[in-house]
């Protein structure tokens, strides 16, 4: 009982850790975006700041084309393209000549971007990077600089204590006048009493220093809450999704949940992964049924508590993350019928899905499922269920570093060993979960990058704007229209939908795929943002059906 | 053939350079530079962050202070030195003993902590921007030691001219040159004065704009450290209008700072930018504090024989009176578009600010004390005055003792 205790505890406080930083992820604070500037290939990673004031650091990688200059700048969505500084430009990276590197300095809170603006022998092109701006972490002082510090705060209280001392005694004598009993007696008083006033003082500053603080850890970003919930229902069993209506105290009127946009043709996406084991993954795409109540069927997923990752977007781009756990008990005997209705209902939504694999730890006993994803390795071809093949395209045994922009490219064979083809789901080439098995780092991203597709068509369309200043729109208004296009999107048959959904977008396996006309491969970039082991889950589509696959993958140092 | 060439023959002739300085070390004409320096940087590097945005650690305005430092720094340290280790008797005697080896004048001590103080807060502040964010404000903790830095060498500066001031050396020149000398101690000491007053109101500026100017809160911190400092260097100066002298030194230096900076084009290099500007935009408008000014320099000139207290109790209320007679209809006028030109410079906004913001050049009711609460604030405000007036009174004496 005290183990579980426990357990919880550090779950708790692992939760409470998580929130600290997320948005639109869990720990990968990093955005990588890849697609084309104009006539230029370009893959971009940023690395935001923790601390808002504060600057990002951009490199820039183009490939083809020879580059003149490259410029950065910052721009917001509050304020449009108007509001922006002149760009600064990206230098040659003085470890690695295709590489250029950038500084953008981001001054609020908020939906960023980063305009890229490339000039050279193609001509001029440029492009967008959402970047959102949040302060997600309170810096500790190193004890070196902490040492520093105080000695100087030292020597500076022992000579304000000799100053004042000096001054109410032998600083008032003539030079003539020699230094007598009552001037030492003088003195020491002085220095008595700067003692107490320097005490009272320096105790003043630390208050201060302390509401300062307080102040910033009531500025840092809070994601939203909520609470899920699992419902037995006549219907079967239900994901109830409760987003917590406190926020609103802190983030104010523009963050109502009333103001949630779709993105990829969903309010949200929830993502469930089995705490522990990590042996099973869902995929889920709840539907709003009050601004804050959001729920789903929930397919007949083994027993267990399990992570919940709700990734949403705001009607002014911001995505972020909503964490959770849930514990999902056994169903009841007497239900299996609902809950085989449930699997059919699951199937309503062709988008959701939920995949079984081997648990991380050889250890773990194995779930028990009609088709059992066995997780690969980086270069390794593993077997899929369907009798097709993934690859995750790495030099085997070739170590994965933090830190470093890797295009992750996973290749499928059907089962008779030729490329597969592949479709687009949900507007994308292809989803892919990183999930670090402590639960430190969860992101959710695509061939263009983790940067969400519905943040970049907000800035885009922001931009082309004047720059007269956002208003509120009336939240009832705004959550019925969002409704009403969901609800026209669901009438839509999976064709339509697609290309509906690819409208507009820059489609990147076009591009990226170049010498894989026939769409087996997959590329997503992406930087590792530490060390450790990380699972991995891979969503494409072949055949109309949703293609899982899973990698496990140690990162080093 | 080898000549050696005298370090005397480099340097201008001792008679020469006697007559020039006026006998008056040149360390004190190096402080008050510093003093100069370090409120001229100050004032810039707002301008610099309200008009542009971005620095960095040696942009103009932060090598202006630091070269106030520098200077303060060294020339006192130099002097700390040279009287511990080489100086005569005199020079001894004319300072204070310290940690049982060290000589000093105390207005060296002054600019040595001072410019410790400023070297503490530039890795504090470092620190503090990327723990908390780059701070838009003047009052922070680190700003903060970095303002008393500022201050407590600007003070050192006033100190060192005080010491001379009042201890009336003779040194031997001609009486004409000694009279000289006198005056321009006199006059060094209201300017050192001024600029200590105008790094006050800078410090406080936060609380001191058009936009307060009719809360009782503007006349609780206005009042409260306009008397408290004027009242200290009316009693100490030898100069019958000191304190009206140092109001003005402070009003042209600020005036001369809005009509100078706006002269230079700057372009906001930081985002969000809400307003768009092509020139540096000046600092505020200096307060009239030259009228109240007035009174404590009348009520101590014509009963300096009075009781202390008295005099608090005498000039408290009159100043908070004038500079609110004069201070809250002022305030309308910047608010007016009479202020809106070169001379005022109220078109002065931040490159962040909405330009468009319908309280940009009028008093939201937020920003205005009204009824039984502005009684009750400009009762807090003279009562308040009457003891700062008296707490001047009291350093002004300690001022006037001051001989090392």
């Amino acid at each position: 009982m005290m183990m579980k205790d426990l357990y919880r505890l550090g779950l708790c406080l692992l939760l409470l850790a998580m929130s600290l930083t997320a948005y639109a992820h869990i720990g990968s604070p990093g955005v990588v975006f890849e697609g084309n500037a104009g006539p230029y290939r370009l893959l971009v990673s940023v690395s935001p700041p923790e601390v808002i004031p504060g600057t990002a650091q951009i490199q820039i990688f183009v490939e083809n084309g020879e580059v003149d200059h490259i410029w950065v700048k910052p721009i917001y969505w509050y304020v449009g393209d108007e509001g922006s500084p002149s760009p600064d430009e990206a230098v040659v990276s003085e470890e690695n000549p295709s590489q250029y590197d950038g500084t953008v300095w981001l001054m609020s809170s908020g939906t960023a971007s980063l305009e890229v603006s490339i000039e050279g022998s193609l001509g001029e092109g440029d492009t967008l990077v959402p970047v959102m701006a949040a302060s997600t972490a309170q810096k500790a002082m190193e004890p070196g600089l902490g040492w520093i510090l105080a000695g100087l705060g030292i020597f500076l209280v022992i000579l304000m204590v000799t100053i004042i001392s000096a001054s109410v005694s032998d600083g008032t004598l003539s030079p003539e006048q020699p230094m007598t009993a009552r001037y030492r007696r003088k003195r020491w008083v002085g220095a008595g009493l700067a003692v107490l006033v320097l005490g009272m003082v320096l105790y003043g500053g630390k208050m201060w220093w302390d509401s300062w603080a307080n102040s910033y850890q009531e500025y840092i970003y809070k994601p939203y809450q909520a609470t899920s919930t699992v419902l037995d229902t006549e219907d079967g069993r239900i994901l109830n999704f409760e987003i917590d209506t406190s926020y609103l105290s802190y983030r104010g009127e523009s963050s109502r949940a009333s103001y949630l946009i779709p993105d990829h043709g969903k309010l949200m996406h929830m993502f469930l992964i089995r705490e522990g084991s990590l042996d099973a993954f869902a995929h889920l795409h709840p539907q709003r049924k009050d601004t804050i109540t959001y729920q789903v069927n929930l397919p007949p997923l083994p027993e267990g508590r399990y992570f919940v990752y709700a990734d949403v977007v705001r009607w002014n781009g911001f995505a972020e993350t909503i964490a959770d756990t849930i514990d999902i008990p056994p169903a009841p005997p007497m239900q299996a019928k609902l809950v085989s209705l449930a699997e059919e209902r699951l199937y309503t939504d062709p988008d959701d899905t939920y995949v079984i694999s081997n648990p991380v730890e050889a250890s773990q006993p194995q779930l028990p499922a009609n088709a059992i994803v066995v997780c690969g390795k980086p270069g390794i071809e593993t077997p899929l269920p369907d009798g097709s093949t993934a690859i995750w395209e790495h030099q085997p045994g070739e170590p994965v570093v933090a830190g470093k922009l890797y295009p992750m490219t996973f290749a499928i064979q059907d089962p008779q060993g030729q490329p597969a083809v592949l479709e687009p789901y949900m507007g994308m080439m292809g989803h892919l979960v990183v999930f670090k098995n402590d639960g430190s780092v969860y992101v959710h991203l695509h061939p263009v990058g983790n940067y969400s597709m519905a943040s970049r068509t907000v800035l885009e369309t922001r931009i082309a704007q004047d720059q007269k200043l956002p208003q509120l729109p009336d939240p009832v208004q705004f959550a019925d229209s969002v409704d009403y296009l969901l609800a026209s999107l669901q009438t839509m048959g999976d064709v339509e939908r697609e290309a509906y959904l690819m409208a507009g977008m820059e489609h990147e396996a076009k591009n990226s795929d170049a010498t894989h006309t026939e769409h087996a491969t997959v590329t997503f970039p992406y930087v590792f943002p530490e060390a450790g082991e990380y699972r991995i889950w891979v969503q494409m589509k072949r055949n109309g059906k949703v293609l899982n696959s899973a990698f496990d993958v140690t990162v080093n140092d | 053939m080898e000549t050696t060439l005298s370090p005397r023959a480099l340097s201008v002739s001792e008679p020469r350079t006697r007559s020039l300085l006026l006998g008056i070390p040149l360390f004190i004409y190096a402080t008050v530079f510093a003093s100069l320096s370090i409120i001229i940087g100050l004032i810039w590097d707002i301008s610099w962050h309200t008009s542009i945005g971005r620095d960095g650690l040696f942009s103009a305005p932060h090598l202006a202070m630091y070269l106030g430092a520098v200077i303060a720094g060294t020339f006192s340290g130099y002097q700390v030195l040279q009287i511990t280790f080489a100086g005569n008797k005199l020079q001894k005697q004319r300072s204070v003993r310290f940690w049982g080896i060290f000589y000093s004048s105390l207005g060296a001590l002054f600019c040595i902590w001072g410019a410790f103080a400023m070297l503490t807060s530039a890795p504090f502040d470092d620190w503090w921007h990327n723990t908390y964010g780059l701070d838009v404000t003047i009052l922070s903790p680190p700003h903060t030691v970095l303002a008393l830095g500022m201050m407590t060498i600007q003070f050192g500066a006033i100190i060192s001219v005080l010491a001379l001031q009042n201890r009336g050396d003779a040194i031997g020149l001609p009486t004409d040159q000694q009279e000289r000398r006198n005056r321009r101690l006199q006059l060094f000491y209201v300017v050192a004065a001024g600029f200590f007053l105008t790094m006050l109101y800078v410090i406080v500026s936060e609380y001191q704009s058009r936009h307060d100017m009719h809360r009782s809160s503007f006349y609780m911190i206005g009042g409260g450290l306009y008397t408290f400092l004027l009242s200290a260097i009316a009693r100490s100066s030898r100069l019958k209008w000191a304190a009206t002298t140092t109001a003005g030194v402070y009003m042209t230096m600020l005036m001369l700072m809005v009509w100078v900076l706006p002269l230079f084009s700057a372009e906001p290099k930081l985002g969000p930018i809400l307003n768009h500007i092509d020139h540096f935009q000046a600092f505020d408008f200096p307060l009239l504090i030259i009228f109240p000014a007035i009174v404590i320099d009348f009520v101590l000139n014509r009963y300096a024989a009075k009781n202390d207290w008295l005099l608090a109790l005498m000039i408290g209320p009159l100043f908070l009176l004038v500079f609110v007679l004069v201070q809250w209809p002022f305030g309308d006028f910047l608010m007016s578009e009479y202020a809106r030109n070169w001379f005022f410079g109220s078109e002065t906004w931040y490159f962040g600010s909405n330009p468009d913001w319908e309280f940009r050049y009028a008093y939201a009711p937020w920003m205005v004390t009204t009824g039984w609460s502005l009684v009750k604030g400009l009762g807090i405000a003279t009562i308040l005055c009457i003891g700062t007036t008296r707490l001047g009174l009291y350093w002004g004496r300690w001022m006037q003792q001051v001989r090392r």
